[in-house]
């Protein structure tokens, strides 16, 4: 292996193969393209609202975009002649008539590259049309940031521009750290948390997905408690929520995959928000007679065929961080090798190598290792003792012939399912990761 | 034909002009299509503003951020931030459901990287990372070649990208390729096309070793499927004729060697122009654009334009008897089926939403099938085509003919003006495609190998045919959709006449 490269400076900010996110614009576009009623306006080039239908729509399980995304997005379509006497016309005209021609709640104003780099005054713009609509403006340049970014960015904006405070509604829960498309289950994982968390007597605000998004939006001071389900997306968000409307904030690594997690992420909410504990333990009692009763089904097919398997995660942090701890903590399987894609910043590598490493129950500790490009990733892998590769679907096709490992799509991109309301998140969920995960090996027995 | 008419193509100079400055094309029009072509002829097409635009797509990112990756034995280069590339993440998936039994090959591995534009970049310049990142696809992939796809960062930061090219290119096996796709150059996405095409003219192919009189060039776009090239190799290989398909899948070499080809054949002229002209105008290498072989009678033509050039006429006749034997009767009896669908025997009235290269050839196909097409959508008009349509009007009649690339608010519009029996989307959830009446795509894409997608050749005439009709036997999925969800737009949207309601009159070039 030839470790041998041109490339200096740092990681993160270099040249690289087919790295596993889109820009700062992007990650805005997939958020807003998540809440019902929101629409994007991109204050662009003419390609960028097309490349992301491909680059983050139709990569974050095959969701094309809707009413408003794809070609559907108002968009500046921003030409030579705007970068010499400015898009500040341009836009003005298209906010104006997205307002007019679109049945939207909420107009997210986007704005990339071309502008930040010919100086336009966006904000100066969108504030004419503050009287008109709910209207707020994100400075997302893609040579500012990753997709990650652009979610932060987008509750950014929406905190400094449009929220305004509102009592506090007692067991009312905002849920962060889930990023649209970009999360391929998002939408299963969201609905999930929401009824779990309902059938402990708290009411979450998922945000995306449910019809009224505005309403959501607006409602998010109103929460008693902020939720993370992430080791490092949204923690801005939830600091900002915490200094302006005083909302405090409990963190979880990962959206909760399998019985024994979910439990632990029932128990620590009911704790801070003061549900009776009985209620709780009732719950965590019924749910797992019937969950644990459903994992010996396919115990035969597991103990004959692959009990006791490597295997490898090239995911997001959420992903890979919920996904290790349930194959190793629940199925008896074992942790090669961690490959985490999506970036984040150095001060979280120790938590989210801690989190892993001090939450599996195996004497295997896995390799765990950061790294976006995917020639090195793909180098990383090489022989290895996994049997299973749970990573995104670039992957896919020659999973076996390059790595002699099945393979199942978990992350973005993934092209190659159509995801809906399916999912790794609570009770049902890791019931879900089973199926998907027997499925690529069982036969007749 | 002079070479004069080809000084628009300058192996010297970076880059092609755009659309706009070589065939005054336009990015808006709707009337009729006779005027449209007068208007072309008096030199009266211009570009024009939309007050509401939307997101139709850039030189880069409509067609080349996906489908340079699939170039084999190459690395694409992003010079960009990293969201430009993001659409090609398919890249390793495309081909991959092509069965190895249909010709793909067992083996094969695509790569691109990008050069992850940061905010320091964008002040201090990214030419050293450009040709770092040259140096490593080099050394990771021993490529033989290496395309940079620019960005408008790129351009409007005014990197000098051939020079970063001229200095790195003698360390280098690799033939170094920029494309000029920056995507604010142009409000035409055909000028992506014509920016890739000069970079292989200029690059890549090489002077003719021999002649290869049995070798037909054929460029094919996206839209075209896997099958389309299976028929396409079988019509040929009938006349004892090879194909050579560039540039989407191909090898490096297969670009090399287009200067040894009898022809260049088109299967969609408005894409295959700039390359087919400078095949001619550098390499000798003849040509034709018109017609693709998309319907019987295209198809028929498009195989004799082959034998005028292979002097294979008369066995081009034969093999024409020997097809229609065998695809007339199945034609026929689609044509039959799709005349009862309306009690009255009225025709069915279709709308599709086409490129210029697909206009001029699928308005005789709907003819053909017996189908109406009163007006059609185009995603782009230029110079380039203007005779051809010309020959349609005068086969087909006159029609309204809207020209916008991707603007679904306008397609929304008229199709709901028009009321079509029919809407042929292109399936980006653009226009209405949720509509309580029949809507299906117009074209499939490349990774798609069942035969039920072919579209070229006699037996993509009738598996379209055929497909059109199954488009009329169930249209719940569309009507349910439209009942159930939120329109996209206001209703006085619908209802106002005008589908240009929001471009600012006069315009520019």
């Amino acid at each position: 292996m030839s470790k041998k490269t041109y490339l200096s400076g740092d990681l993160s900010k270099n040249s690289l193969e087919a790295p596993r996110f889109s820009c700062s614009l992007a990650g805005a576009y997939g958020t807003t393209l998540g809440i019902c009623g929101g629409v994007p306006i991109l204050h662009s080039g003419a390609g960028c609202g097309i490349g992301q239908l491909f680059g983050t729509l139709y990569a974050g399980g095959q969701g094309a975009g809707g009413n408003e995304g794809g070609t559907s997005t108002p968009c500046s379509c921003l030409v030579e002649e705007h970068v010499v006497f400015g898009g500040e016309n341009k836009l003005r005209d298209l906010i104006q008539s997205t307002i007019e021609i679109f049945n939207g709640d909420l107009f997210v104003v986007i704005s990339g590259c071309v502008p930040s780099l010919i100086g336009d005054d966006v904000d100066n713009i969108v504030g004419e049309f503050r009287n008109k609509a709910s209207i707020v403006h994100v400075n997302a340049p893609g040579f500012k940031g990753h997709s990650h970014e652009g979610y932060e960015l987008f509750f950014e904006a929406i905190i400094d521009q449009l929220l305004t405070e509102k009592p506090v509604q007692k067991k009312l829960v905002n849920i962060f750290g889930i990023i649209p498309y970009n999360h391929v289950f998002w939408k299963g994982e969201l609905s999930t948390v929401k009824k779990l968390l309902a059938s402990i007597g708290i009411e979450a605000n998922i945000i995306f997905t449910e019809e009224n998004g505005i309403r959501n939006i607006d409602s998010i001071p109103s929460a008693e408690y902020n939720i993370l389900l992430s080791t490092w997306n949204g923690h801005r968000i939830v600091k900002k929520l915490e200094e302006k409307f005083k909302t405090p904030f409990i963190t979880f690594p990962n959206v909760p995959i399998g019985a024994k997690q979910t439990a632990q992420f029932l128990r620590t909410v009911g704790d801070k928000l003061e549900v009776d504990s009985e209620l709780i333990e009732r719950f965590i009692k019924k749910e797992e007679s019937w969950v644990y009763r459903y994992m010996e089904y396919p115990g035969d097919a597991i103990i004959l065929v692959r009990p006791n398997s490597y295997f490898a995660v090239v995911s997001d942090t959420n992903t890979a961080i919920g996904i290790t701890k349930f194959l190793t903590n629940e199925l008896g399987y074992l942790p090669d090798i961690i490959e985490i894609t999506d970036n984040p910043p150095e001060e979280y590598h120790e938590l989210i190598r801690k989190e892993i490493l001090d939450n599996i129950d195996t004497v295997v500790k896995p390799e765990i290792i950061f790294e976006t490009d995917t020639y090195k990733i793909r180098q990383n892998l090489e022989g290895r003792a996994f049997q299973f590769l749970f990573s995104s679907s670039i992957e896919a096709p020659t999973a076996m012939e390059d790595f002699s490992a099945l393979h199942i799509s978990v992350s973005f991109p993934v092209y190659n399912r159509s995801v809906l309301v399916h999912n790794y998140a609570g009770y049902d969920g890791g019931l879900s990761l089973i199926e998907d995960l027997v499925s690529t090996f069982v036969g007749p027995l | 034909m002079s070479n004069e008419e080809y000084d628009f193509i300058d192996l010297n100079k970076n880059t092609c002009p755009s659309r706009e400055q070589r065939a005054n094309g336009t990015n808006v029009y709707y009337g009729k299509a006779s005027k449209l072509s007068k208007n072309a002829k008096e030199g009266k097409v211009l570009c024009s503003e939309r007050k509401f635009q939307q997101s139709g797509g850039c030189v880069l990112n409509f067609y080349l951020s996906v489908r340079v990756p699939t170039i084999r034995d190459a690395v694409t280069i992003f010079n960009s931030p990293v969201g430009c590339s993001a659409s090609a993440l398919g890249y390793r998936e495309l081909y991959r459901g092509v069965p190895v039994e249909l010709g793909r090959p067992a083996q094969y591995n695509l790569n691109w990287l990008t050069t992850n534009l940061q905010q320091e970049d964008v002040i201090y310049g990214a030419n050293e990372k450009l040709k770092e990142t040259i140096l490593e696809a080099e050394h990771r992939y021993s490529p033989k070649a290496i395309f940079i796809l620019t960005s408008c960062t790129t351009g409007i930061i005014g990197e000098d990208i051939e020079g970063a090219v001229n200095s790195v290119q003698p360390k280098v096996k690799a033939k170094i390729v920029p494309v000029h796709c920056e995507g604010v150059r142009s409000r035409l996405v055909q000028t992506g096309y014509d920016a890739f095409w000069h970079g292989v003219l200029k690059y890549l192919v090489k002077q003719p070793r021999k002649k290869q009189e049995d070798l037909v060039n054929v460029a094919s776009m996206l839209s075209y499927t896997w099958q389309d090239r299976l028929e396409i190799k079988r019509l040929l290989g009938k006349l004892d004729l090879r194909v050579n398909f560039i540039p989407e899948f191909a090898t490096v070499d297969q670009f090399e060697i287009l200067s040894e080809a009898a022809l260049t054949a088109p299967i969609c002229p408005t894409y295959t122009d700039y390359l087919s002209k400078g095949l001619e105008k550098e390499f000798n290498v003849p040509y034709f654009l018109y017609p693709s072989p998309t319907g019987i009678k295209n198809t028929d033509e498009w195989l004799r334009q082959i034998g005028k050039f292979t002097n294979k006429e008369d066995e081009v006749e034969d093999l024409i008897k020997e097809e229609h034997k065998i695809w007339k009767p199945k034609m026929e009896t689609i044509q039959e089926k799709l005349i009862g669908l309306h009690e009255n025997g009225e025709k069915i009235r279709v709308l599709g939403s086409l490129g210029q290269g697909r206009l001029v050839n699928q308005m005789p196909f709907f003819d053909e099938l017996g189908l109406q097409a009163p007006a059609a959508m185009a995603q782009d008009f230029d110079d380039l085509l203007i005779e051809f349509l010309d020959d349609i009007i005068e086969k087909h009649g006159d029609f309204d003919l809207m020209v916008n690339t991707f603007q679904a608010a306008e397609q929304a519009n008229i199709t709901s003006n028009i009321d079509p029996d029919l809407t042929l989307t292109c399936p980006f959830q653009g226009g209405s495609w949720e509509r309580d009446n029949n809507v299906t795509r117009i074209h499939s894409l490349r990774g798609d190998a069942d035969p039920w997608s072919t579209q070229s050749g006699y037996a993509g005439a009738v598996a379209f045919g055929n497909f059109l009709l199954q488009a009329f036997k169930n249209r719940s999925y569309n009507k349910t959709l439209s009942e159930k969800t939120p329109k996209s737009y206001k209703d006085w949207w619908y209802q106002q006449p005008d589908p240009l309601y929001y471009v600012e009159k006069g315009g520019s070039k």
